[in-house]
């Protein structure tokens, strides 16, 4: 955690960080030795001459006033490196997502992207003056003061160093069963909590089939088993909850013994022995801090741990090479093998695929068969595991991430529009074009028509992720974009919610009436779209089971005829009447 | 500059910052009422308009003498973008700096204001469910803008009850805001108790009141909303606007209020000779005798009635933890007891005793708390059974209606984190409340027994640090509730980003640039508000250090020791103990705050437990002749609130064996109607019959053995394909169930299945949604319900399987009564009855070619293209 947490300071912020470091141990040491002032003071107090405390009294008010001085910078320069903290730690995040694998993002980790950089800003800001520096004291004062004590009675200062280590021992052995125990009991708990949650989540379905008695669903079980289990877990929590003010109280009742025994010895005056009392008191407070502080770095390791995991994710291969290809490319896939998860669920394997230049493919098939990663693939938003991609004879895995971005232009099946103008964001595909070319393409996406609705045209804001606009008016401008970025290769996922006929004419003029001479693939679930394609390719487990034109493929009267038929009887369904066999 | 007396330099001192307004146009409103309109450059720069907020003006000395006058304006309306703002201000006999300024008022006069304290209203942020059941508002002249900007809040749906005290004839002619359920009561003013008085003596539970009115009206109102209504506190915001006889800059607190009650009470004499007023025209109930009837309940405190089980145990382990504190404070009491001892000389054994005591008291302390940890831990896992169990009966007992109405991550809320807050409430938050309050506590006594004077001066370095904490407070105000819209503002820009990162991909630059844009403007915004506090805050942690208290008791320690005021030992205690209370001190704000949300989280449960359940009527008649597949409506009407229908004298009658099709266009209540044929909600009058049964007075079993649903939403349970499909008939065969799967054309895709149909299916199960539909098509088909209500939005949920759905949907509607939610009015061209609604009501019934050529309601949709906008009205109408 240390070292993200270095990571994320700014380089530029080195000596700062240096200096913070040795302003907190001249901060500790001066603080230890208003603790050590205070055996002559209390020593002359208790004396026969109590006025001879005075000058001990100045030199603890110089060094309390020192002290604060140096406080007051630790705290200027930790505020400091808290705000470069923040600075660089939030840009750092949003950089790394944008080269994080896209396959990286389920749903746990997008939660927990989305948490490092939306709900961590404040804590960035905190995070040195509230935890590192009172933590480092708390840990720097004890052992300033028993240092300290050492030249005043030896075996005491040796005894007060001995217990650092078993007061900081048993304050992380504390946390560690405390956080252990938690653990067991969050565990226990989910599985129950998940029962619960599934039973309301449920709860039409289990009516519906008469099954919420809990006697006779799942979750009667899950409670009677839950409850077995948090008795045992109960006993863990106690010793963690009581090991430190027991080891402290313990260190207490040493100390002060081992100054009454040096006492009564003789080896110490009474009033020095009492003087010391004090100072040992005060060499326990520290800790008493540390314990304090536990919530908060419970927390904030969980702040440091969020982003940590979120900067240590896996990146996007990128290659070198810088080439341009402006003309339609012949793409090949070859012995393409790519999966989600582990290796062994693999969706796509052994995957050979080529598409002449120029040529526009269809992809069909049952869902879950593979097509929407076939095009994430060519996309290059996901990067195969094995086998190569080859764009005109060039290997995608050897062309630098911005390279690889200008051989595609995509229409994504959820288009996500940024908070500006529709003009902005159909630029977004290119923003050297020039005024016509825009409008071109607009008008082929059929954008022209929203324009001509809204009283601000060109320029009406979409809003935040394009909510303004309606689902098919985002959809059009995702393909205006699309169509107006230069690129050899147009991937087009057609979205699997009804289309309204408008966007059914867009999208097939973005296949057929757009000029750019390019390659162009599309995921098609409608007739359609499959219509404008010259090739159609059938995919069925992550396998290619039929490829040929469409008079070819229904002539074959196979799986894609009958896919064909079963879209054209579906478009003609209607409820009630007699089933078709 | 003319003074601002006490006030105004309190003010400043917080920091508060001075504005300068410019009078541009004034308005009378209604007689002796006038609106006041300003512009200034920098007031919106600080502030953000909202409902209640108002502002300090500083007001001329009517008499020229050179003082200024703060007087409190509600913004009555306000444009940031113009910079405008107005205020509407009582022209009030006797006129103070206030009245007189704003009755010469004009365009082009200036006056400076500020905004420091504002309150504002604000609606519960949560679930509507949470919403009070209604506002009482009560005030007067002086707070009809503020109580006008809380009516336009309020949603259309919630009553108000508007009380306002008129001290003058004109009074009501002043303008009101509208709100569809607002009852407006003027009550003249006769004496301090008339206004309270005439406040209805009824069962006010779970409403919101807020009163501004004058202020000894307002002791009056304050007795009878809290002692005789049960008001509790959280749900009653009071702030006097004005006094009676007194002015109101220079008067503030309560007790100086009392303590000049003779003024005015004497002013008022007359009308309190008639305290019933004879005259009111409005409804004015003379005060109830307090009874329990009036004594209305609260959601808010729902949460101390889900823990009152547990007060008694609470209060043992409160007072058992209290007593470990007190022993874990013991060694520093010992200390000082050990240093007497060597200054006496004493002898050893007695020296050793202490020791003794001490190892003794460190094993019962540890023994004790261990004792009370297993015995709250035990404690809580019987309570947190139960209420898990009570939570579980609960859920399967509320209609159906409640689930749609929050998101599954709501529900989880309330199972997951909220029962854990409880955990932590009953295990932790107590105990640590407990000591948090006792240590500093037991601390003080003893530090003031031993000696006062040197304990008073602890206070200096809290004194402080209190001052510096408010200063801070005040100063953040608006920036505290800007910073919860920045994260807000962040998490939803974030999931933007994320889930826009395909498309920022291919095509980077712009479409990645607003985020970056809002980031930068966010961390701007943290720099901007934290910044300027890192001096208030440095402050605040140097007061309250050790170090600040150690210097402080040594310097007035060695003055009193040296000038032989104070026995060297009694510094002893100050030493040991002292240069930690502050630490303690402020620790018990933290420590009580572990205890508001486990509060919260009790409330949440308790309100859910109190939800109104689903109730089986006694049978009226048992025994019908009508077939089991006969479904009438009849006459039924239904709201989700009071007073905005939904639906309206629905009659319907669905033939056994027969396919009708509800058809409208969104909002026109078609999915609420099939809804209540499943029960999901109660009607409000009129009923439903299935085989000639009032469906109320089906238990939840009789009623689902009549009634099945198929819907959009697709809900499977943990556990294998056949349990799945075989959820309503657990001992079917494999055979029927296989029979089932085949006939919803699914057979095949479950063999494929890695176990067939032993293959378990988690929440995330791999199948597509088509897939999933029909699963539960084989469900229904198996359940073989006689009465079936279906969304005809199923079919098209997934383009890939749409065949397959609809053949499997064919099935399923053979032979049986069938209601049907179209969205394509294409698919229902063939059915025996369509009924078209408009806004809840029937607004024809036929055939398709009967309503074709009818020119109706119908035709127009047809005519329109036949969809409605199929996905987007899905998820609308099944909330
Ligand atoms: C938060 C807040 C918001 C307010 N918002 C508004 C607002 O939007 N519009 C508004 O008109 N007032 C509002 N008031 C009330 C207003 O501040 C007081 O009425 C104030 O006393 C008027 O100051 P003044 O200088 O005119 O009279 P003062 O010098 O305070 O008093 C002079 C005399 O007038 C009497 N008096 C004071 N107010 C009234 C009154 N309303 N009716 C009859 N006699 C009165 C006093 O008892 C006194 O005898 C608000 C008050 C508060 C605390």
């Amino acid at each position: 955690m240390i070292r993200t947490l270095f990571a994320l300071l700014p380089p530029d912020t080195r000596s700062k960080t240096t200096t913070h470091l040795i302003l907190t141990v001249l901060s500790a040491m001066l603080r230890a030795g208003t603790a050590v002032a205070l055996v002559p003071l209390i020593a002359a107090l208790f004396g026969q001459v109590p006025k001879d405390a005075w000058p001990w009294v100045a030199l603890l008010v110089a060094l309390t006033v020192a002290g604060w001085i140096v406080d007051w910078l630790v705290a200027r320069i930790g505020f400091d490196l808290g705000f470069g903290l923040l600075d660089t730690g939030q840009h750092a995040v949003a950089d790394q997502i944008s080269r994080t694998r896209l396959t990286w993002f389920n749903a746990q980790n997008t939660a927990t992207a989305r948490q490092a950089i939306a709900s961590t800003g404040p804590e960035l800001v905190g995070l040195m003056i509230y935890l590192v520096t009172p933590l480092l004291s708390a840990i720097l004062l004890p052992i300033a003061i028993a240092i300290a004590l050492v030249p005043i009675a030896w075996q005491l200062g040796l005894a007060a160093l001995a217990g650092v280590p078993i007061l900081l021992g048993a304050y992380v052995a504390a946390s560690r069963i405390g956080r252990a125990a938690n653990q067991g009991m969050m565990d226990a708990n989910s599985s129950l909590t998940e029962r619960i949650v599934e039973f309301a989540r449920t709860q039409h379905a289990l009516r519906a089939a008469r099954r919420v008695a809990p006697e006779h669903s799942l979750v009667g079980e899950a409670l009677a088993h839950q409850h077995g289990a948090t008795r045992r877990l109960l006993l863990m929590q106690i010793p963690g909850q009581l090991l430190f003010s027991l080891a402290s109280q313990l260190v207490l009742i040493i100390l002060a013994g081992t100054t009454v025994v040096l006492a009564s010895s003789g080896k110490l005056s009474v009033p020095e022995a009492i003087a010391l009392i004090v100072v040992i008191v005060r060499y326990l407070e520290p800790f008493t801090v540390l314990a304090e502080l536990s919530t908060g770095v419970e927390i904030s390791i969980g702040t440091l741990r969020r982003m940590h995991s979120v900067l240590n994710a896996p990146q996007t291969n990128s290659g070198t090479e810088e080439a341009i290809i402006t003309n339609a490319a012949s793409i090949r896939l070859e012995d393409v093998r790519f999966g989600y998860g582990g290796d062994d669920l693999a969706v796509l394997d052994g995957f050979d695929l080529t598409l002449q230049p120029g040529t526009t493919t269809a992809i069909v098939g049952p869902s879950g068969s593979g097509k929407s990663t076939v095009l994430a693939l060519l996309a290059g938003l996901h990067d195969p595991g094995s086998g190569r991609i080859l764009i005109d004879d060039i290997d995608a895995a050897s062309l630098t991430a911005e390279a690889r971005a200008k051989m595609v232009s995509v229409v994504f099946q959820h288009p996500y529009l940024f908070d500006g103008t529709i003009r902005e964001n159909i630029l977004a595909g290119n923003p050297d074009a020039t005024d016509p070319e825009m409008k071109e393409v607009a008008r082929l996406a059929r954008v022209d028509s929203v324009t001509n609705r809204l009283p601000d045209g060109w320029d009406a804001r979409v809003g935040e992720a394009g909510t303004s606009l309606s689902g098919g008016e985002r959809q059009r401008v995702s393909i205006a974009r699309a169509l107006l970025k230069p690129a050899p290769l147009l991937l087009v996922d057609e979205a699997t919610s009804a289309l309204d006929t408008e966007n059914e004419i867009a999208i097939t003029a973005a296949l057929t009436d757009d000029s750019r001479s390019r390659t162009r693939v599309i995921v098609a679930h409608r007739l359609g779209s499959i219509r404008a394609a010259d090739r159609v390719i059938f995919l069925e487990d992550g396998r290619i089971v039929e490829d040929g034109s469409i008079d070819e493929l229904l002539a074959a009267d196979c799986r894609f005829a009958e896919f064909w038929r079963q879209q054209d009887a579906a478009t003609g369904w209607r409820l009630g009447t007699t089933p078709v066999a | 500059m003319p003074k601002r007396g006490f006030q105004g330099a309190v003010l400043r001192s917080f920091g508060a910052q001075d504005h300068e307004a410019t009078v541009t146009d004034t308005e009378m409103l209604a007689p002796g009422f006038r609106r006041i309109w300003f512009t200034s450059a920098t007031l919106f720069d600080e502030i953000e308009p909202a409902p209640t907020a108002w502002l300090r003006f500083w007001f001329p000395d009517p008499d020229g003498k050179d003082v200024e006058h703060q007087r409190a304006y509600t913004i009555s309306e306000a444009d940031v973008e113009a910079n405008t703002f107005a205020v509407d201000v009582v022209l009030h006999e006797p006129a103070g700096a206030g009245t007189t300024w704003a009755a010469n008022a004009q365009p082009g006069m200036t006056i400076s204001l500020t905004s420091m304290g504002s309150s504002r209203f604000e609606l519960p942020a949560e679930l509507p469910a949470e919403l009070p059941a209604g506002y009482l508002l009560i005030g007067d002249s002086s707070s009809v803008a503020a109580l006008n900007s809380i009516v336009r809040t309020i949603p259309a749906e919630i009553p108000i009850e508007l009380y306002l005290e008129q001290h003058r004839d004109e009074d009501k002619l002043i303008p009101l805001a509208d709100h569809p359920r607002l009852s407006i009561h003027w009550v003249p003013r006769h004496g301090e108790e008339s206004f309270a008085a005439a406040i209805e003596a009824r069962n006010w539970s779970n409403w919101y009141a807020w009163a501004n009115p004058e202020s000894a009206s307002l002791k009056h109102i304050r007795n009878r909303l809290r002692d005789e209504f049960g008001f509790p506190k959280s749900e009653f915001h009071q702030q006097a606007y004005w006094v009676h006889g007194r002015s109101m800059g220079k008067l503030r607190s309560n007790r100086d209020i009392a303590d000049d009650a003779a003024d005015y009470t004497a002013e008022t004499a007359p009308a309190e000779s008639d305290p019933i007023p004879t005259s009111a025209t409005d409804r004015v109930s003379a005060p109830a005798p307090t009874n329990s009837k009036n004594q209305g309940a609260w959601r808010a405190q729902a949460g101390s009635r889900l823990m009152a089980p547990l007060r008694r145990s609470l209060i043992i382990a409160g007072i058992v933890q209290g007593i470990v504190t007190l022993i874990q404070l013991a060694p520093f009491f010992l200390l000082v007891q050990l240093a007497r001892l060597l200054l006496d000389d004493a002898p050893e054994s007695q020296l050793w005793r202490v020791g003794w005591w001490a190892v003794g008291l460190l094993g019962l302390g540890t023994l004790l708390s261990s004792a009370l940890m297993f015995w709250l831990h035990t404690v809580d896992a019987r309570f947190e059974q139960s209420i898990r169990q009570r939570l579980l009966g609960k859920l399967a007992r509320l209609p159906l209606g409640w689930f749609d109405a929050r998101t599954s991550g709501q529900v989880k809320q309330l199972v997951q984190d909220d029962t854990l807050s409880l955990h932590y409430l009953v295990t932790h938050a107590v105990p640590d409340a407990v000591a948090a309050v006792v240590a500093p506590v037991a601390v003080l006594v003893y530090l003031f027994v031993v000696d006062w004077r040197l304990a008073l001066l602890l206070f200096i370095p809290i004194l402080v640090y209190v001052l510096t904490m408010s200063k801070l407070v005040v100063q953040s105000g608006s920036k505290t509730s800007h910073a919860l819209k920045w994260a807000e503002r962040m998490n939803s820009e974030a999931g933007g980003y994320l889930e826009g990162q395909p498309v920022v991909r291919v095509f980077g630059g712009a479409t990645a640039s607003t985020f970056r844009a809002r980031l930068g403007e966010y961390i701007t915004f943290l720099n901007e508000w934290q910044r300027p506090f890192i001096r208030q805050k440095t402050i605040m942690d140097l007061a309250t250090r050790p170090a600040t208290f150690l210097l402080l008791i040594v310097v007035f320690g060695t003055l009193l020791i040296t000038t032989d005021r104070m026995n060297p030992v009694d510094l002893l205690p100050f030493l040991l103990l002292g240069t930690t209370f502050g630490a303690r001190l402020l620790g018990i704000g933290y420590g009580l705050s572990g205890l508001r949300a486990g509060f919260l989280a009790a409330r949440r449960i308790q309100v859910t437990l109190d939800e109104p359940e689903l109730e089986t009527a006694t049978a009226t008649a048992t025994d019908t002749e009508a077939a089991s597949g006969l479904v009438e409506f009849e006459n039924v009407d239904f709201s989700y609130r009071p007073n905005v229908p939904v639906l309206q004298a629905i009659s319907i009658r669905l033939k056994p064996g027969t396919v009708t099709a509800l058809v409208g266009s969104s909002g026109s209540g078609k999915s609420t109607l099939a809804a209540l044929l499943a029960r999901f909600h109660d009607v409000d009058s009129g009923r439903i019959r299935i085989g000639g049964r009032d469906i109320r007075e089906l238990t939840a079993e009789e009623l689902y053995a009549r009634v099945g649903f198929v819907f959009q939403q697709t809900q499977l349970v943990h556990g294998t394909v056949h349990d799945n499909i075989a959820l309503a008939v657990p001992d079917a065969t494999r055979e029927s169930v296989e029979n089932a799967a085949r006939e919803a054309q699914i057979h095949e895709r479950i063999l494929r299945l890695p176990q067939g149909y032993e293959t378990v299916l988690g929440p995330d199960a791999a199948l597509s949604g088509g897939e999933r539909q029909r699963l539960t098509i084989a469900r229904a088909l198996l359940a073989d319900t006689p009465v079936l209500v279906l969304d005809e939005a199923t079919a098209f949920a997934d383009p890939e399987s749409e065949y397959l759905v609809q053949q499997a949907l064919n099935r399923l509607t053979v032979g049986r009564t069938v209601l049907v939610i179209a969205h394509r009015l294409h698919t229902i061209t063939g059915v025996d009855q369509i009924v078209v609604l408009d806004h809840g009501r029937i607004a024809e019934v036929g055939i398709h070619e009967e309503l074709l050529l009818t020119n109706g309601r119908y035709r127009q949709l047809w005519d329109a293209g036949g969809t409605v906008n199929p996905t987007a009205t899905m998820t609308e109408e099944t909330r």
